[in-house]
């Protein structure tokens, strides 16, 4: 009944499942993600009330104005928030090693971002992030 | 038909935006929210803080490809610590949200109301018709793996055979709105083609070809509203919502007859009733009926009574629908011409009548004077009828 997955070209009027989708990141997310590209945590603050958010955002949620103004975060004050750890996989089976997943935070700023953590990963504690790439990767001091 | 209501307050429409409507918008859907709210906002003179409550609109949460979309859209709407109700009614859902926006403020418990839709089916791959693939009865149906525009094309094939209406006829519309759309700034489809141009294009499924249907797209639009006492303090010239209708039919399709739109009808006469409106055709200035398909415009002004069944595409051929007829009909170019990201495309038809009815529709303005307008969509299972009714 399905339709012949091995057609290369799927025409729109065809009968089809969604396979997959594309996202777009945004002006906001594309000057975050250009910013990891140069080991740089990119920021957006508002002109009305200078809240900084991470990751940066197109607009303020509170005084609903556009945000133009792109601000480079110190990346070496970012900390633990919370964490948790994974000892399974999305399939069940049981990891090698357990996995740590940390949400860390930038002081003064709004926002957070949520990346796979090493070393004595604990509340509270400063973090250096480690691989750029996404998700982030960070280690613990 | 009794409906039984109670209102406490009039209700105006006081403030309007859109975005752009088009394929594959760089922004995401939460931008696209904001933007059409921010211009909504100024252009009623109201910031985020006098809003008392949030009402978002969107279509299946499969075209933006992120589930629970009422939160993640509240985000752009400016939700964020109000009260937000999300409202869902397939393609009917550009007006509901406009409704739902209104009985928020009717009821007397709201005074400032910021209503959102948003829509962007560009991400989905192959192809945003593909998200429809779950919408059928999972027994009686989905075994012949139907898509939508099949369904349509039977519909437009029934509506034909019934009375005897040729393709020339209904492709009309498809010329009409693509014209209209070329004096609408926000339009992604705007072009002069002939009734040949839509008969020689693409078959899809017979009789519905490519240019019977309107395009993919990516879109956002707003509305403010505002109770009466509230609205005279902000401007001059409120667009006052005087009806509201909304219904469902069956949703067994199969079961319905095909070549008339019910359910548009009982959701019309509600608005009607609840407006004093006894003769639409006389009463009606100015309407943005649903058209995501050519025939669905003839359909809906069937069912809005702005015509007698059968009789659309004669007064079509009249002029009497176009923007300097007596009637003119989705002046604003509709989903044919500005584009159909579903929710936000009825919810465009709401602002395209503010904004004729408050005289600033630029140039799209329609010749006539207007002070009675009606915007219309429908969706689901093409069993959900939303039907507003605004004067001046
Ligand atoms: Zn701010």
């Amino acid at each position: 009944m399905s339709w012949d997955k091995s057609v290369k070209e799927i025409k729109w009027n065809d009968v089809m499942e969604t396979e997959r989708y594309e996202y777009t990141v945004g002006p906001a997310g594309e000057e975050f993600f250009n910013g990891l590209k140069q080991g740089k945590i990119v920021g957006s603050k508002c002109s009305k009330c200078g809240k900084v958010y991470v990751p940066a955002r197109f607009y303020c949620e509170d005084c609903f104005v556009k945000i133009d103004n792109y601000v480079e975060v110190d990346k070496g004050s970012a900390y633990v928030d919370s964490y948790t750890v994974i000892y399974k996989d999305d399939e069940g089976h049981v990891l090698e090693k357990p996995v740590y997943i940390a949400l860390i935070r930038f002081p003064n700023t709004v926002g957070g971002l949520l990346c796979y953590a090493e070393g004595n990963v604990r509340i509270g504690a400063k973090v250096r992030i480690t691989n750029f790439d996404w998700p982030l990767r960070v280690m613990v001091e | 038909m009794k409906v039984n209501m109670y209102l406490n307050k009039r209700v105006a429409i006081v403030g309007a935006g859109l975005t752009l409507f088009r394929r594959r918008l760089l922004e995401t859907p939460q931008e696209i929210a904001w933007e059409a709210s921010r211009k909504a906002l100024d252009e009623a003179g109201l910031e985020l803080k006098d809003i008392d409550c949030i009402v978002i609109g969107s279509a299946p949460d499969a075209f933006d490809g992120v589930h629970l979309k009422g939160e993640y859209l509240s985000h752009g709407s400016g939700g964020i610590g109000k009260p937000v109700s999300r409202v869902y009614v397939g393609g009917a859902t550009g007006v509901m949200t406009a409704i739902a926006g209104w009985y928020h403020v009717a009821s007397g418990m709201c005074q400032k109301v910021l209503a959102v839709a948003e829509e962007k089916m560009s991400p989905a791959r192959p192809h945003p018709q593909s998200v429809f693939k779950y919408i059928w009865d999972p027994i009686l149906e989905k075994p012949l793996n139907p898509n939508l525009i099949w369904i349509f094309a039977m519909e437009m094939h029934r509506y034909m055979a019934k009375y005897g209406i040729k393709k020339e006829e209904i492709a009309l519309v498809s010329v009409k709105n693509k014209r209209n759309a070329m004096n609408n700034p926000y339009a992604q489809l705007g072009s002069n083609i002939t009734v040949d141009d839509v008969l020689n294009s693409e078959v899809l499924v017979w009789p519905v070809q490519l240019l019977d249907v309107s395009p993919v797209s990516d879109g956002g639009a707003a509305i403010v509203l505002a109770s009466e006492d509230v609205a005279r303090r902000y401007t001059d010239t409120p667009v006052w919502v005087e009806g509201v209708g909304w219904t469902l039919d069956n949703t067994e399709w199969p079961a319905r007859d095909l070549s008339y739109a019910r359910y548009v009808e009982f959701a019309a006469r509600m608005a009607y009733k609840m407006a004093g409106i006894e003769r639409p055709n006389k009463e009606i200035d100015v309407v943005e009926p649903y058209d995501p398909f050519d025939y669905k415009e003839l359909h809906h002004l069937e069912a809005l009574q702005l015509a007698k069944r059968g009789e659309a595409p004669t007064l079509l051929k009249e002029g009497i629908f176009d923007i300097d007829g007596d009637i003119p009909s989705s002046p604003s170019g509709g989903l044919l011409g500005v584009g159909n990201p579903i929710a936000a495309a009825g919810l465009m038809k709401v602002a395209s009548i503010y904004w004729q009815l408050k005289g600033t529709a630029g140039k799209m303005q329609v010749k006539k004077p207007v002070h009675t307008g009606v915007a219309q969509s429908w969706g689901d299972l093409m069993q959900a009828g939303t039907v507003i009714v605004l004067r001046n």
